[in-house]
């Protein structure tokens, strides 16, 4: 570029912008109209979007609480709690939420419920492709589903779903005691257990405080599971009973079952054999027909009854299992369990005596109890002579070990009348109950039991540190065709102290199986028996009964033989 | 020496730091932080993957802008038609060779980053109008025979982004170029007849999309009519818009978008994700921020004594406003689904950092705005 033709460029522009001076102004003015009508049509743009923000945002349905289907919002109302009789929680809630879906709005109903099955277990896919391919606009897929199911089903991303918030009934203590609380169904209305007895209440808001005490229920738990185990037996019940109050502060019934996952167990394991169960007792009913002759004045703890030989009535024969070939005492009868002893002081009895007897104790009919579990008792009809007989040794006639332990209670509380009860007792709850037997009888009955713990067919249910009584009964259990010798129902019912009873002891295992140790032996003085000797030694403290001064003398005794012999 | 003339009006480093506009640039890191803080909450609450990388690339490209915005006008003035030529090439290059992502054509690896050409293409394409309108007199431009190589101009790279193809980029350059065209003072009548050939056009057009292409058209006036596919991402997108109400659910707690309800939650539809976590005061104040970008966008043009100063603002401002604008509208559904970014808060490297350069481009004029720029004609390289 030669200078020139700079200065030539130079000029030129220059001329050009002194040209253009006024149509370059015009220019400008043309291009801030433009400038304005585009800033206004963007302005107006902005404007839509803004509107179509609003419409979408604000002015939308709102997809929280408010807008649930009826049937989502009313699940919400509390349900009372069910506690032990020292508040430990045994039934509560916890917030919980369940899944609905509107089928409506579900685009791909079988891509759905294949996708919600793989994540929620027990869900049927056929099934929840039913629901979610109707035409209704609400349907629940799933109830109380844990946070991480809900998580689960969030993550699958498929629209149409919805969650309430509802309460789901929790069971902080499992197995505990399942079979006494019981559980609720999806609505959380009761449906065994306290759960349904009390559903009134509950529903109500009103708290439930049991008579059970979760510590003694644990031990009495552990302890009968160890037998169930030890003696391979189908099944147990168990129940510790306040003679006087008639508060039952422990019951098992084995198998049991997990109330937060009821749905995944077998019906057997539902069943509740301590008070739905009845069973042919055997030889503990043998303390009702003594004390029925105690009470009737038919005979004393000293006379005496030939069993030197087997009784035939018409065509049964009745033998004694321990038997001693000779002429018993009451006592010995016992103490020794004889049947043909005790068949005898049945048939001095009489059929309506005996009948009216066990009806006072509560026997013959279905007892009241705050669960909906309860089964009458299997009695003779007609009631026969032969019926008096074995009824005397406990055959013929089945009930629940919730009367047994019932009955027990009022032949060693002094004979007052018990009602069995799973609320707790206000302590100034001061019912004066009527007399059923003479206090008398009951003491007579009390020094019984004591002895066939100390010198009988129970001796190991001794604990030591405390006087216990009790009573063996070891009974067939009936099959298609007559009794079955190797399905036993081995029980033992003990009361302590003793001296004073505050509490009975149930324990009955189902079909124990004989082993090494018992000699083969399935019978209640080997497998029942020492379950209720670890049971007492395990709740006597807990319940503050003080231990007897006697057993604790024998350490000395020993040390003093020992100090002989060093001599 | 023409030269001479231009050093008369150089500007020192301090003058141009005083003549900045320094709000503007507050607001466009607000914006940013904005975007990256969302880009966090749809994470799940985490700095990985996309709010820790979108904060380096607004590191990078920010201090790409205040360059471009100290370098003199005038260079880029000069710079206009190289850098067109330049964006032209790539995208034949990538037309020949490109890297495939997301079924199109798109992307050049250079290795440490991938290019996409067509981002450069919307800066150079503003550059170059603005250059080209420029040297044209007010008459000029009411003349038919100097509106040929312009509309060449802009055909060229929206026939090479088209056939990539991608459709959001090519709406971009010919809307973008069409605000610039009128703000450069083409007749009004021209554009009615733009309008009317573009929708004689539409049966031609529709022959020629891609079947994705057409369903987007065919679902955005009824997205029942295919909820599971194309329909679905709008209908989900408008679920978790409507979730968020007037306040929101607040910061991290947007199910629609956090779970995998809504694809694309991070790039294309985070507006959504925005208005469910703070609904429609979130999603207005976001409005608001771009509303005052735009009006100081606007403002510069205005400020500006050179022509091309005032097209090159008018430009990059209308392309910002089109990404607002097409983005947002598709979220809610009011047109089809593009693939635009919402400018500033999508994850995305190429599109934040050519807006930041457009930016940068802006406070250029507006920081030369009182230097006179000589007007030359055409294609005249200076």
């Amino acid at each position: 570029m030669t200078a020139r033709d700079g200065q030539y460029d130079r000029r030129r522009g220059l001329r050009r912008f002194v040209q253009l001076e006024g149509v370059a102004k015009q220019a400008l003015d043309t291009g801030h109209v433009r400038l304005i009508a585009v800033a206004a049509g963007f302005a107006l743009c902005f404007l839509v979007i803004a509107g179509r923000l609003i419409g979408l945002t604000a002015l939308a349905p709102r997809d929280d609480g408010a807008n649930l289907p009826a049937e989502a919002r009313q699940v919400h109302s509390a349900r009372a709690e069910i506690l032990d009789r020292q508040g430990v929680l045994l039934a509560g809630n916890v917030r919980a939420v369940s899944l609905f879906a509107n089928p409506r709005k579900v685009m791909d109903a079988a891509r759905a419920a294949s996708q919600l099955a793989a994540v929620l277990p027990g869900l049927e896919q056929e099934n929840v492709l039913r629901a979610l391919s109707s035409d209704r606009g609400f349907v629940w897929v799933k109830r109380q589903l844990s946070p991480r199911q809900q998580d689960a089903v969030n993550r699958l991303g498929i629209p149409g779903l919805g969650f309430a918030d509802e309460e789901r009934r929790v069971y902080p203590l499992g197995r505990l005691a399942a079979h006494v609380v019981g559980f609720t169904g999806v609505d959380r209305e009761g449906l065994t257990g306290i759960e349904k007895g009390r559903d009134d209440d509950l529903s109500a808001g009103r708290t439930t405080t049991l008579s059970i005490d979760v510590r003694v229920q644990h031990a009495l738990r552990a302890e009968l599971l160890a037998s169930v185990e030890e003696f391979q037996a189908i099944g147990a019940a168990a129940i510790v009973m306040d003679v006087h109050s008639g508060e039952i502060v422990a019951m098992v019934s084995l198998p049991d079952f997990d109330p937060d996952a009821k749905d995944e167990v077998p019906a057997d394991n539902l069943f509740n054999r301590a008070t739905l169960g009845v069973y042919e007792m055997g030889s503990t009913f043998k303390a009702f027909n003594t004390a029925a002759a105690l009470e009737f004045g038919l005979a004393g703890l000293t006379d005496t009854y030939d069993a030197s030989k087997p009784l035939r009535v018409a065509r049964f024969t009745i033998n004694d299992d321990h038997a001693k070939n000779r002429w018993l005492t009451v006592a010995e009868i016992f103490q020794y369990s004889s049947n043909i002893g005790s068949a005898r002081m049945a048939l001095d009895l009489g059929p309506d005596r005996q009948r009216a007897f066990l009806k006072s104790l509560g026997l013959l009919d279905r007892p009241q109890i705050e669960i909906p579990e309860v089964s009458a008792p299997m009695v003779p009809s007609p009631w026969r002579e032969i019926s008096t007989m074995t009824v005397a040794y406990g055959h013929g006639i089945a009930v629940s070990p919730l009367q047994m332990a019932t009955a027990y209670s009022i032949v060693v509380n002094g004979g007052l009348a018990v009602t069995p009860t799973l609320i707790a007792r206000r302590p100034d709850e001061q019912n004066p109950s009527p007399r059923i037997l003479s206090e008398r009888t009951s003491q007579s009955m009390r020094e019984l039991l004591s002895l066939v713990v100390e010198d009988g067919t129970g001796k190991q249910a001794k604990a030591k540190g405390y006087l216990v009584g009790g009573k063996t009964g070891t009974a067939e259990k009936a099959g298609a065709g007559g009794y079955r010798r190797n399905a036993l129902l081995s029980s033992f019912v003990a009361a302590f102290p003793i001296d004073d009873p505050r509490y009975v002891v149930f324990v009955a295992l189902d079909e124990p199986k004989g082993i090494k140790r018992t000699f083969n032996f399935a019978t209640a003085g080997w497998t029942a028996a020492p379950a209720v000797s670890r049971v007492v030694s395990r709740i006597a403290p807990l319940l503050g009964v003080a231990p007897a001064p006697g057993p604790a003398a024998v350490p000395s005794d020993s040390l003093l033989v020992s100090v002989s012999k060093d001599r | 020496m023409a030269l001479v003339d231009d050093r008369r009006n150089d500007m020192t480093f301090f003058q141009k730091v005083r003549n900045t506009n320094w709000f503007l640039i507050i607001l466009i890191f607000l914006t940013a932080g904005f975007g990256i803080a969302m880009l966090y909450s749809v994470a799940g609450g985490k700095m990985d993957p996309w709010a820790s990388r979108q904060a380096v690339r607004f590191a990078v490209g920010a201090s790409l802008m205040l360059f471009v915005a100290f370098v003199d006008i005038r260079v880029w003035l000069r710079m206009a038609y190289p850098l067109y030529a330049l964006g032209l090439v790539l995208l034949l290059i990538v037309e020949a060779m490109g890297e495939v992502g997301m079924g199109a054509q798109r992307w050049l690896d250079l290795g440490f980053f991938n290019l996409q050409p067509s981002e450069i293409m919307k800066i150079a394409l503003v550059l170059a109008l603005a250059r080209y309108f420029h040297g044209l007199t007010a008459e000029d431009v009411q003349r038919f025979r100097w509106l040929v190589v312009p509309l060449l101009m802009v055909a060229a790279p929206a026939g090479l982004v088209l056939v990539e193809p991608d459709l959001g980029t090519a709406i971009l350059l010919i809307m973008g170029a069409g605000a610039l065209f009128f703000a450069a003072g083409v007749l009004w009548w021209k554009f009615a007849l733009v309008f009317i050939g573009v929708l004689g056009s539409i049966p031609f057009v529709w022959e020629r999309l891609h079947l994705y292409q057409r369903e987007r058209v065919l679902t955005l006036f009824n997205p029942e009519r295919d909820p599971l596919g194309a329909g679905y991402q709008i209908m989900q997108s408008k679920i978790a818009l409507g979730s968020g109400g007037l306040w929101g659910k607040g910061y991290l707690l947007g199910t629609q978008s956090h779970l995998n309800f809504l694809p694309e939650k991070h790039s294309d539809f985070i507006f959504t994700t925005l208005g469910e976590e703070f609904g429609l005061v979130g999603g207005m104040i976001l409005l608001g921020l771009y509303t005052a970008i735009l009006m100081y966008g606007f403002a510069v043009a205005f400020r500006a004594r050179s022509q091309f100063g005032r097209l090159l603002a008018t430009g990059v401002t209308s392309t910002f406003f089109l990404y607002i604008f097409i983005n947002i509208a598709m979220v809610m559904g009011i047109i089809p689904v593009v693939g635009v970014p919402l400018p500033l808060i999508s994850w995305g490297g190429s599109a934040m950092v050519s807006i930041l350069i457009g930016f940068g481009l802006v406070l250029s004029v507006y920081i030369h705005r009182d230097i006179p720029i000589p007007r030359r004609p055409g294609l005249d390289p200076t």
